[in-house]
């Protein structure tokens, strides 16, 4: 890092080809952020300051480090203002999804009329909605920008339901003004509308630990909303979608498998030996492993047949390996969140196939590596995935990067994520000696699991 | 900003997590306990980026956990202290709405000014440029004396546009506040608080929760914090913390610090790679522990006076 950091100060008009200086590795002097112009909603990001090597008594030091730490307070001292233009406003409801009121038909004009400013009480039907997701707690009334394109679901009221942490995604950005439910029947008190907003620390408190939302999870979901990505959440978030979700992802893959066993060798320790005996009765072949030369004696024409005979060692194929248990995925190592990319044009009601699949760790509840059965496990519960397109085939570095089933962790130490990409790459399919000329570039190692920094 | 906030200071505890949101805390542990925690939240003036972030700011368990020790904060089960928003009184809500507008109408006014500040500052500009563009004009004349009578006519022109900015300008203190007193309760803006205190009072001390619960690597945080380093979690750079000789704010850090038991082996391997990631980015490896256990003496701060630490460099010869 110093290095890296001593190059950019050095020469500052090369970090911006530098791509791998990450900015929020660091904490950022606030001072550089006031000289934005915070009213106006420019988009560009300041530039990084200089920090010295260690503490001095001189008061230049301890002004600027005053200074540093006021811009700071400023900053975060911004408050979330709605202007009468913006101002969506939406209601918690603590119990999550109730259709309105049909019971009594006379209240009902009534409600629509005056639905933006005063909340329903909430009256609980025992039948809920099939399509609204249990865990929703805010529902905006009349939803409007671009915000609410890719979150939420609108019941048939035209009321958007937010999952928790949707609403706290937007609260905090300062989008959304949530309210609370009012103690009293707003057609008691008439106009007086009593319905105080809520905090972004009540929202805290109220959101997280709702459904399933944990504090780290929201912190990829925010964090990844920042960078301008669509999330939604994947089937494994709860755990009794659990075991659906597993007969449901596994039988794409199942049907591979079967479709592709029959054509190549039978996978398993059976299959090899099986292949192994054939290969050592060929009546053909002088070659033996147990007592003579490993590839015979005779006339080899090409030096491939020598490297076939010596491919002796068995070897992982991700294609054709056998589904793992599906009581192998425990928790954490389940897909919690599906990513597409900011580019990607996203459809609410038909989402198009995932990107990306993120799993979240916190630090303080998995404090060792996972086992190769709990990645193993998270691997297979994705789909299969081979790498395709003109430059997959052409760079053989790229395949094995990107692996046959692919899933990212995103490791949360206290607030701080790392994202790490997992991939199931299959070193036995490519056959080195089948190269004209050989693998370019550097050397590298490895095994069937292959890690890379996403990034 | 130097303020100090009423001690203790409430914790917000929220599923297992320790979070701040008031900024007159967060800024008065950074200043005088050295405690600087992760900013998670998104600052809603520049949402889409995540190079500076917001509050609410979470806390370690031994950050929260040292600040218990010394009685500076609580811990505040924050999701059953909210419920108490069901419970207030009508006059409560009442006086807090009234607040809340009376503070949105303070920012509505602030961004009118702002509004008009910036359009007089454009005027200007489009002034000077004006009267520049006449000089010019007027030497031009000077020099072609034939012209006089235009640039003459000109010059007195933009004085009077002058003028009439004076004129437009002058009304505008009645002006700025008749709209704002005809129209409160239109203009003044909503508002998200940051915090639910003031409408909730503060949680009675009966009502705190115990000291965090930490993990063994406590005496040796709790030994460099008292040392006067800053530390702040380190997983990302490949240790437990990340240990800073002041404010990170304005210092990179010195040491990447990982916490062993005294008596636990240690692999060869991770000193080694451990000591040739410190060197490699210019920072010292340290490793360090309580010497006595728990059973030893009779509270984790003891063991605290007994950690050892040890630094590694690589030194290639």
């Amino acid at each position: 890092m110093a290095d890296a950091d001593d190059d950019v100060l050095k020469n500052p008009a090369n970090a911006s080809v530098q791509p791998e200086v990450d900015l929020s590795d660091e904490t950022q002097d606030f001072r550089f952020l006031n000289n934005l112009n915070i009213y106006a909603d420019s988009g560009s990001l300041p530039r990084r300051g200089e920090k010295d090597f260690e503490p001095n008594p001189t008061e230049h030091q301890t002004g600027v480090l005053s200074e540093s730490r006021k811009a700071m307070h400023i900053a975060l001292s911004f408050p979330r203002l709605h202007g009468s233009k913006s101002h969506v406003i939406a209601f918690y409801a603590p119990d999550g999804y109730f259709p309105l009121a049909e019971v009594s038909p006379p209240k009902a004009p009534q409600h629509t009329e005056k639905s933006t400013e005063s909340p329903e009480k909430p009256v609980r039907p025992t039948p809920r909605s099939a399509n609204i997701n249990p865990d929703v707690c805010v529902y905006v009334p009349n939803p409007k920008g671009t915000l609410f394109k890719s979150v939420g679901q609108s019941d048939r009221w035209n009321r958007l339901w937010l999952l928790p942490e949707e609403a706290l995604y937007l609260i905090e950005r300062g989008s959304l003004d949530i309210r609370w439910p009012s103690p009293t029947d707003p057609a008691v008190t008439g106009q007086d509308d009593l319905s105080i907003p809520m905090s972004l620390q009540a929202a805290y408190a109220s959101f997280v630990g709702h459904g399933g939302l944990t504090l780290e999870r929201y912190s990829v979901y925010t964090g990844l909303k920042r960078l301008g990505y669509t999330l939604a959440r994947a089937p494994g978030w709860c755990d009794e979608a659990e075991q659906q979700e597993n007969e449901h992802e596994t039988s794409p893959s199942s049907s591979v498998h079967e479709n592709v066993k029959p054509m190549l060798r039978g996978a398993g320790l059976a299959g090899i030996l099986g292949s192994f005996f054939n290969w050592l009765h060929d009546p053909h072949s002088t070659a033996s492993t147990t007592t003579g030369p490993m590839i015979g004696t005779g006339i080899h024409r090409h030096y491939m047949d020598v490297y076939r005979k010596l491919a002796i060692i068995p070897w992982y194929d991700p294609v054709t390996a056998p589904p793992s248990n599906p009581s192998d995925i425990t928790a954490p190592f389940r897909v919690v969140f599906h990513v597409w990319k900011p580019s990607t044009p996203f459809k609410k009601s038909a989402p198009p196939t995932p990107e990306f699949r993120v799993a979240v760790l916190s630090t303080r509840d998995q404090a060792s590596m996972p086992t190769m059965t709990q990645l193993g496990a998270l691997l297979e519960s994705t789909p299969l995935d081979p790498p395709s397109g003109e430059k997959m085939e052409r760079m053989m570095y790229m395949r094995l990067r990107h692996g046959y089933r692919h899933v990212i962790l995103a490791v949360v130490d206290q607030g701080v994520v790392s994202y790490l990409r997992v991939a199931d790459s299959a070193f036995g399919k490519e056959k080195l000696y089948e190269n004209q000329g050989g693998p370019r570039g550097p050397k590298r190692g490895g095994r069937g699991q292959q890690k890379s920094r996403k990034r | 900003m130097d303020s100090q906030p009423e001690l203790p200071i409430p914790i917000s505890y929220v599923s297992g997590r320790y979070l701040l949101h008031s900024i007159e805390a967060v800024t008065y542990l950074r200043r005088e306990h050295h405690i600087c925690g992760v900013l998670i939240g998104t600052l809603p003036q520049i949402p889409q980026q995540n190079v500076f972030l917001g509050l609410p700011l979470e806390l370690m368990p031994e950050e929260a956990r040292l600040l218990v020790d010394k009685d500076v904060a609580c811990i505040v089960d924050e999701a059953k202290a909210q419920k108490g928003m069901n419970n207030l009184l009508e006059e409560d809500r009442r006086r807090y709405l009234r607040e809340l507008e009376a503070e949105g109408l303070h920012y509505t006014r602030l961004q009118v000014d702002l509004k008009d500040s910036k359009r007089e500052q454009t005027m200007k500009k489009l002034e000077e440029k004006k009267a520049k563009a006449g000089a010019k004009a007027k030497a031009v004349a000077a020099a072609a004396a034939a012209q006089t009578q235009t640039s003459e006519g000109a010059a007195p022109k933009s004085s009077m546009k002058d003028a009439a900015v004076v004129d437009l300008f002058a009304p505008d203190d009645t002006r700025s506040s008749s709209p704002a007193t005809s129209t409160p309760s239109q203009s003044a803006m909503a508002i998200t608080p940051a915090t639910s205190y003031p409408p909730l009072p503060t949680p009675p001390s009966s009502t705190h929760l115990a000291a965090p619960a930490v993990p063994p690597s406590y005496p040796l945080f709790a030994h460099l914090h008292s040392r006067g380093y800053f530390l702040s979690p380190g997983l990302r750079f490949g240790c437990q913390y990340m240990a800073y000789p002041g404010d990170p704010l304005r210092f990179h850090s010195h040491f990447l610090v990982v916490s062993y038991d005294w008596d636990q082996n240690i692999d060869l391997m991770d000193l080694i790679v451990g000591g040739r990631l410190g060197t490699g980015v210019k920072k010292g490896f340290l490793i360090g522990g309580a010497q006595r256990t728990i059973d030893e003496v009779d509270s984790e701060a003891d063991r605290v006076d007994t950690v050892r630490a040890f630094s590694l460099e690589w030194a290639g010869m």
